[in-house]
């Protein structure tokens, strides 16, 4: 790989792609036997490009890159682009697709443009004229816009960076201080009737984490690091329950739930937090597949204590990928909640998927984060009525404006962002908590499209 | 320290450990059969145990008793390596002049170190005794004795940290509460710790029928029992998992850091160390991976934690398919009976699953009431480790439901009485 020189000659930005095209330009009346290739990397889903998969990517090319006079750049979209001299193509080709299979968990990878072309990978036969100029001019446009990122990137602030104990602990201290219930977010999911409507299954009470960072650790990511995350959040279970105790909302909710750690289950906190809805909310409480599986002693000791006391026991946070390699089933939960997204439409999935709906039963699923009819219709299309998620919260919302004298005065999204809430200034701006607190019985939304799977 | 007659790695070491017995309990018997045949018999101990913990790990300790070597050859001396490091050579006193050059040899090996520098000064026992059987043999053979009495008593105290502790141990009541502040002064301490005399090694063996137990691969893992002694002796690390699971990481991190900058030969052979998803696609594993290439390549198995496995299924899967192609195997280490319903080795496409035993097993059936012989049929029978055996009944039943590879406590004594025996058998030959 060529490393960038700083400071070199006159003002220009020096960049593994201003690099690219001086080696482009070098070249151009010596083009004879050389290629250049590009692998796509920037357009994999940004989890699949991280620099640790980057690296890997380099690493595997180098000996091809190494054997054939080549000369390697890594541009700033994490694309990886090399150039050879006389290759044996079967080499070349044979070393990416060992890259392609390592990538094959991305869609890019196996889906097709329609056209034949390979979005993975792109080649340009230097030799060729045109092939020359395409490459050239994909070198200059990558240069102008490397030096526009760089200019942007000096005037944006520093990511947050990824918390560590040291962080963890200042945090945990501020917590201890700060006002929990103004941290504390609510979202309802529905479940969809036999006559076709759609009612309220549970309010979810959980500790908005963008609003924690914001308030008490603005410089650091409170997810990067997992394991001082999930000690964060035992903590912030008992601050949960202890302000859900005293809650104070105009209409008690029928059902609630919480995100729990298994440790939380078994502590004198969640006892006094029972006590204090036993007979007239019910509860449901959602365990994480991590938390399950670092103590599965623990977690059947737990459900069977939550449903020995009429307690609903939630699986929280499946993916396409749990529900792949885990029989999830064996959990024995009363619901499973797996987190919508566009990949769970992925033929590399389909059938896992199919598999494990059909094993548990639909009607012991709920499809959570739906930020999109597409998310809606999908689980329509598989049996699935029971939804979270941002476009439930817009459908909640516009049926309370409807029913709410005060609605004149409000937007959609004011509405949305008010339900979110339990305390603090957004609630008290609104003129109607009663309807705020209130479910209303909604139509429920149709299934399109039901062959057309998408 | 680790044992010093640890799985040779050369022919040459292979060679010498042929003729290296294990230890206290080994130096005490040898001494009782030569109760007869004290005259002309000498002894020299090397304290090795002096010496600064940099300048006598594993390789160190290696070169030391190959100074011997030659003799033992000619079959006129052997040598015992002591648990703390020390050796004792007993040799016929024709061997007189070999021994003395190779003594000469040792302190220039270690003439940097303070033990040897500052030998003779003020009341510190010289860095090499020299014994005479027909006039010191009584106080050898009770050296002896207090020394494996010292040996056993340590390895019950150190009970708890036989097994490669992956887990949080079990909850103490005493001790304070890991807290992360603590976490982070410990992180910080241990950026600039030596933890090369932390490091501990134990042998995954196939045990077949009744057998001696032959080892597959050795674990290299830092002792956490060794690291709360040192660094923490009144925190009980049980008291939060998550925050002992960020330490696992650090010091599997340390580990690897460690191995990239020791080019000797603990790298070489067959051997497996625990990393976690993120490490694998770290730069340091890849620099990892260069030295191992260098070195002569065995098998590599990499342990990465259940949970870790499970928490990003994705990026586990691509540093699964990398870790393949460079030739290496994966083992998913820390499932218990209750988590074992939840891995598919083949679904997972991994290579070894790593179960640990509890006596509740012997049941021979799974919380879900499934059959544990179904599952290791299922998941193949030389896939599957059985770790922590503190006894033989776990071997017993592990055997019972197809189980083949073994590991913890119990095989590692399995291990040191079959080598016993053979350098018995060596000797008589």
């Amino acid at each position: 790989m060529n490393i960038p020189v700083p400071g070199g000659d006159g003002p220009e930005i020096v960049t593994q792609e201003s690099l690219m095209l001086g080696a482009a330009e070098r070249i151009a009346r010596i083009r004879d036997g050389r290629v250049a290739v590009q692998m796509h990397l920037s357009r994999l889903r940004p989890q699949n490009r991280q620099d640790g998969h980057v690296r890997i990517a380099m690493r595997m090319l180098e000996p091809v890159v190494n054997a054939y006079r080549g000369q390697m750049f890594l541009l700033g979209t994490s694309d990886i682009i090399f150039l050879l001299k006389d290759p044996a193509v079967a080499d070349v080709n044979n070393l990416i697709y060992k890259v392609r299979a390592l990538f094959s968990k991305d869609p890019l990878t196996f889906s097709d443009s329609g056209d034949g072309r390979d979005n993975f990978c792109s080649w340009y036969d230097l030799q060729d004229n045109d092939g020359y100029n395409d490459f050239l001019s994909m070198a200059r446009d990558a240069t102008a816009a490397a030096r526009t990122r760089a200019r942007e990137k000096t005037a944006a602030k520093a990511p947050p960076q990824p918390m560590d104990a040291h962080g963890l602990d200042r945090l945990l201290r501020g917590l201890a201080e700060a006002d929990v219930a103004a941290l504390i977010r609510r979202q309802s999911s529905m479940v969809i009737t036999r006559d076709a409507k759609a009612v309220t299954l549970f309010q979810e009470f959980f500790v908005g984490m963008a609003d924690l960072q914001r308030t008490l650790a603005p410089d650091s990511n409170l997810v990067a690091n997992r394991w001082l995350f999930q000690h964060l959040s035992e903590t912030l279970d008992r601050s949960v329950l202890k302000t859900l105790a005293n809650l104070a909302l105009t209409r008690r909710p029928k059902a609630i739930s919480v995100n729990l750690n298994i440790s939380t289950v078994n502590s004198r906190t969640f006892d006094e937090f029972e006590s204090r809805i036993l007979g007239h909310t019910d509860l449901f409480v959602e365990l994480q597949i991590l938390d399950i599986l670092a103590d599965s002693r623990g977690f059947y000791d737990a459900a069977l204590r939550l449903k020995d006391r009429g307690h609903q026991v939630v699986i929280d946070g499946l993916t396409e990928w749990t529900l792949q390699f885990m029989d999830v089933g064996q959990f024995e939960a009363d619901l499973y909640k797996v987190n919508w997204s566009p990949d769970l439409v992925e033929n590399l999935h389909r059938d896992a998927i199919a598999a494990t709906i059909a094993a548990i039963g639909p009607d012991r699923m709920l499809l959570a984060r739906c930020d999109s009819e597409a998310a809606i219709n999908w689980g329509l299309n598989r049996g699935i009525d029971r939804f979270q998620g941002r476009y439930v919260d817009a459908m909640l919302a516009a049926y309370t404006m409807q029913m709410c004298d005060k609605a004149k005065a409000c937007t959609l999204a004011q509405c949305t962002a008010r339900h979110a809430v339990i305390s603090g200034p957004l609630r008290t701006e609104c003129g109607n908590n009663d309807m705020l607190d209130s479910s209303p019985v909604m139509l429920a939304p149709k299934a399109r499209n039901r062959q057309g799977d998408a | 320290m680790t044992l010093p007659y640890d799985r040779p790695q050369t022919d040459r070491q292979k060679a010498i450990a042929q003729h290296l017995p294990a230890g206290e309990s080994l130096l005490l018997e040898y001494l009782q059969k030569l109760e007869r045949h004290r005259q002309g018999r000498r002894a020299v101990l090397a304290r090795l145990s002096s010496l600064l913990p940099i300048n006598r790990r594993d390789q160190h300790v290696r070169i030391a008793i190959s100074t011997f070597e030659p003799m033992i050859k000619q079959l006129k001396g052997q040598v015992f390596a002591l648990s703390n490091a020390d050796l004792i050579f007993i040799f016929k006193e024709v061997a007189l002049h070999d021994v003395e050059s190779a003594v000469v040899k040792l302190r220039f090996m270690f003439s940097e170190d303070p033990a040897l520098g500052n030998e003779g000064i003020g009341k510190r026992a010289s860095f090499f005794e020299w014994y005479q059987l027909e006039r010191d043999y009584d106080a050898l053979l009770a050296m002896a004795q207090r020394m494996l009495d010292d040996v056993t008593e340590k390895r019950t105290q150190a009970k708890a940290e036989a097994a490669p502790q992956r887990v949080a141990p079990k909850p103490q009541r005493r001790g304070n509460a890991l807290t992360p502040s603590m976490l982070a002064k410990l992180e910080d301490a241990l950026g600039g710790a030596d933890l090369a005399n932390m490091m501990r090694r134990q042998a995954v063996c196939a045990i077949i029928g009744k057998t001696d137990p032959q080892p597959v691969f050795h674990e290299l893992f830092i002792s956490i029992a060794d690291l709360r002694e040192t660094l923490l002796p009144s925190v009980d690390l049980a008291s939060s998992p998550w925050l002992f699971q960020q330490l696992t990481e650090t010091l599997d991190r340390r580990v690897l850091a460690l191995l990239n900058k020791h080019d000797d030969s603990t790298i070489a052979g067959d051997i497996s160390i625990n990393l976690n998803v993120q490490t694998i696609l770290s730069p340091e594993f890849l620099v990892f991976d260069d030295n191992i290439k260098t070195a002569t390549r065995g098998t590599q198995v990499l342990e990465i934690q259940k949970v870790d496995i499970f928490a990003d299924l994705g990026s586990f899967l691509f540093a699964r398919d990398f870790a393949h192609d460079r030739g290496y195997r994966i083992c998913i280490d820390g499932v218990n009976m209750e988590s074992l319903p939840f891995v598919d080795r083949v679904k997972l496409g991994i290579d070894l699953v790593k179960i640990v035993w509890s006596p509740a097993m012997a049941t021979g059936q799974l919380p879900n009431g499934a059959s544990i012989e179904d599952y290791i049929r299922r998941c193949g029978a030389s896939r599957t480790i059985l770790c922590r055996c503190d006894g033989q009944d776990a071997v017993d039943f592990g055997q019972s439901v197809g189980i083949t590879l073994f590991q913890g406590r119990h095989v590692e004594s399995l291990l040191t009485a079959s080598q016993k025996q053979r350098s018995l058998f060596a000797r008589r030959r």
